[in-house]
């Protein structure tokens, strides 16, 4: 799950970034016909969700509706008790309980008179999601469109110079620890320094990157860095000595 | 297999849902997919998206992994978390294997219950690591942050953790925010490292500063509530009967408002290689509970006394009755 820090700092991806991505994703809509988007998110797969409402579902799974006439909303697998802190850093203001998530899907569909609904990625949807969305009255079409902008490019490059600072800072205390004890101390590193998301990988000669399993770095090591940082991926590879 | 006719078993995992894939091949992947092809005479074939996978565990390689779903199988493992267009490959339509092999994933090994005592004594020593460096001035994410960087020294693979500090206006736990610790604050955490691939779980509330009535009270229920649903776990009995267990204390006690979903989650989960296995442990669960069952039996809800609190430890369900596997002071902690 995720447990770095997710906040929305809204001097660092204004208001109007997103209102110019649910633009871009309303044209799409218009351009087929459609009434309203569907943007499947989990914790795994949860960027085309973030990039248009930044809404990051830390645990569980969600459906995010973008209608083209009105504003979004989100059907939760969360808990109700969570839904002010999603609105605290989403733009949300419509979050409707979903234990269920197709049945909750097309209730909405049946309130808003809705019988065709455009999916992004309608292919990559999980099995889960799309059967019984398939079997349902509503027709379902798959929606592609752009989904990088300025904004985006803005903080995934602030994500790649996060990744480098702090492993240029601390790549040579790796020597001598064993892959768990260097996980640690760059654990601690990049979460405080608000790292949402990190993935480690540790490699010693010449075998493949790994998760630390409890082998000694020795003089000569090298960490890739998958870091999230506020819903936007880089990756680092850094080898020690350089 | 042969009792269900099928020829052949995947048991698919992403980097969201590992566990189908390693309830048959424990390889801790980094990639985004994994497939392992289970045929009845017993071979094994695994594929992974991710070169560096592939090369570490000496598999197939597949980068348009849709490919490695040709030919279909009998069944699937994780069925419902495929990507569409990975059910669309296998041809005829799989049926799910899902809920068997979830089956048999509740009843522990020998070997499996040595990786949840170990995860279990991580999860001690995490919760012990996360009293320890608890101040006022830390922001939750601060605190999360050395706790993950102990657990992950320590070897824990992955951790799944929840957090809430504040008074009675806190109402349920979530990733950790900015927010600074004060005197006073109820601090609640849910800590579960993974070790080899299982997951435990330790769920303790501590107080900074001297706690008050109402803390202290409603520690007390939820202490006797734990300690109701301790007590009765064993073979036999279902996770209805765990549940109502600790639902009649609250019950007995005036708060029996609080014991539903608009307060609270569920009143324990199995553990195992997915942090929240079923069965959950709530009020219309009528699973049955078998020996070398890992579960939490954690009364975790909001009560007006205190805020949300919560409090629980992980059980191993034996021929007659439990083994608590958490070593940690059963108590409101202070500090």
């Amino acid at each position: 799950m995720k447990r770095g820090l997710i906040t929305w700092d809204k001097a660092e991806l204004p208001p109007s970034v997103f209102e110019a991505r649910l633009a871009r994703a309303r044209a799409a809509l218009a351009k087929h016909d459609l009434p309203a988007l569907l943007v499947y998110s989990d914790v795994w797969r949860s960027n085309e969700g973030r990039h248009l409402t930044n809404y990051m579902p830390y645990w569980n799974r969600s459906l995010i509706i973008i209608p083209r006439e009105q504003a979004p909303l989100l059907l939760c697998g969360l808990s109700p008790r969570v839904y002010p802190w999603i609105k605290s850093v989403t733009i949300f203001e419509e979050i409707r309980p979903a234990s269920k998530l197709v049945p909750t899907l097309l209730q909405l569909c049946a309130e808003r008179g809705w019988t065709q609904l455009g999916v992004l990625n309608l292919p990559r949807l999980p099995h889960e999601i799309h059967l019984p969305l398939i079997a349902s009255d509503v027709e379902a079409s798959d929606v592609q469109f752009d989904l990088t902008d300025d904004a985006e490019m803005a903080m995934r490059r602030h994500a790649a110079e996060m990744a480098r600072e702090i492993l240029t800072a601390e790549m040579p205390k790796g020597a001598g620890l064993t892959d768990y004890q260097f996980s640690g101390l760059l654990e601690r590193a990049f979460r405080r320094a608000g790292a949402e998301d990190l993935i480690l990988l540790f490699s010693t000669s010449d075998s493949a990157p790994r998760p630390a399993r409890g082998a000694t770095l020795g003089n000569k090591y090298s960490v890739a860095v998958a870091l999230e940082y506020r819903g936007h991926w880089a990756r680092v590879t850094r080898g020690w000595p350089v | 297999m042969t009792e269900r006719g099928w020829d052949s078993i995947l048991f698919y995992g992403n980097a969201w849902r590992k566990d189908p894939f390693r309830s048959l091949v424990n390889f801790n992947f980094s990639g985004d997919h994994a497939l392992a092809r289970l045929s009845r005479s017993g071979e094994i074939a695994v594929t992974f998206s991710d070169p560096w996978d592939a090369e570490i565990a000496s598999a197939r390689l597949e980068p348009e992994f849709v490919c490695a779903f040709a030919g279909g199988a009998s069944a699937i493992a994780g069925l419902e978390f495929m990507e569409e267009r990975f059910v669309a490959a296998c041809g005829t339509l799989p049926v799910s294997a899902t809920a068997d092999v979830e089956e048999l994933r509740r009843v522990k090994t020998g070997e499996e219950i040595e990786y949840i005592k170990q995860a279990c004594d991580l999860a001690d020593r995490g919760y012990q690591h996360f009293a320890a460096v608890i101040e006022p001035g830390m922001c939750e994410f601060e605190l999360v942050a050395e706790v993950e960087a102990f657990l992950k020294t320590n070897g824990a693979e992955d951790n799944f953790m929840l957090i809430a500090s504040g008074g009675t206006e806190v109402v349920g736990m979530k990733p950790p925010t900015e927010r600074k610790f004060q005197a006073g604050d109820s601090i609640t955490t849910e800590l579960t490292p993974q070790v080899n691939g299982y997951y435990a779980q330790i769920c303790r509330t501590l107080v900074l500063g001297e706690p008050s009535q109402g803390q202290l009270k409603a520690f007390a229920i939820f202490s006797e509530a734990q300690k109701a649903a301790e007590d009765l776990i064993k073979p036999g009995i279902t996770a209805a009967d765990a549940a109502r267990a600790q639902n009649d204390v609250f019950r007995k006690h005036g708060y029996g408002d609080y014991t539903g979903a608009k307060y609270t989650r569920v009143r324990g989960h199995c553990l195992g290689l997915y942090p929240d296995e079923t069965p959950h442990i709530l009020e219309d669960v009528d699973y049955v509970l078998k020996q070398d069952m890992v579960v939490i039996a954690h009364p975790n809800t909001y009560l007006p006394l205190s805020g949300y609190m919560v409090f629980g430890d992980t059980l191993l369900i034996t021929e007659t009755g439990n083994t608590r596997l958490n070593k940690t002071e059963k108590k409101l902690f202070t500090k």
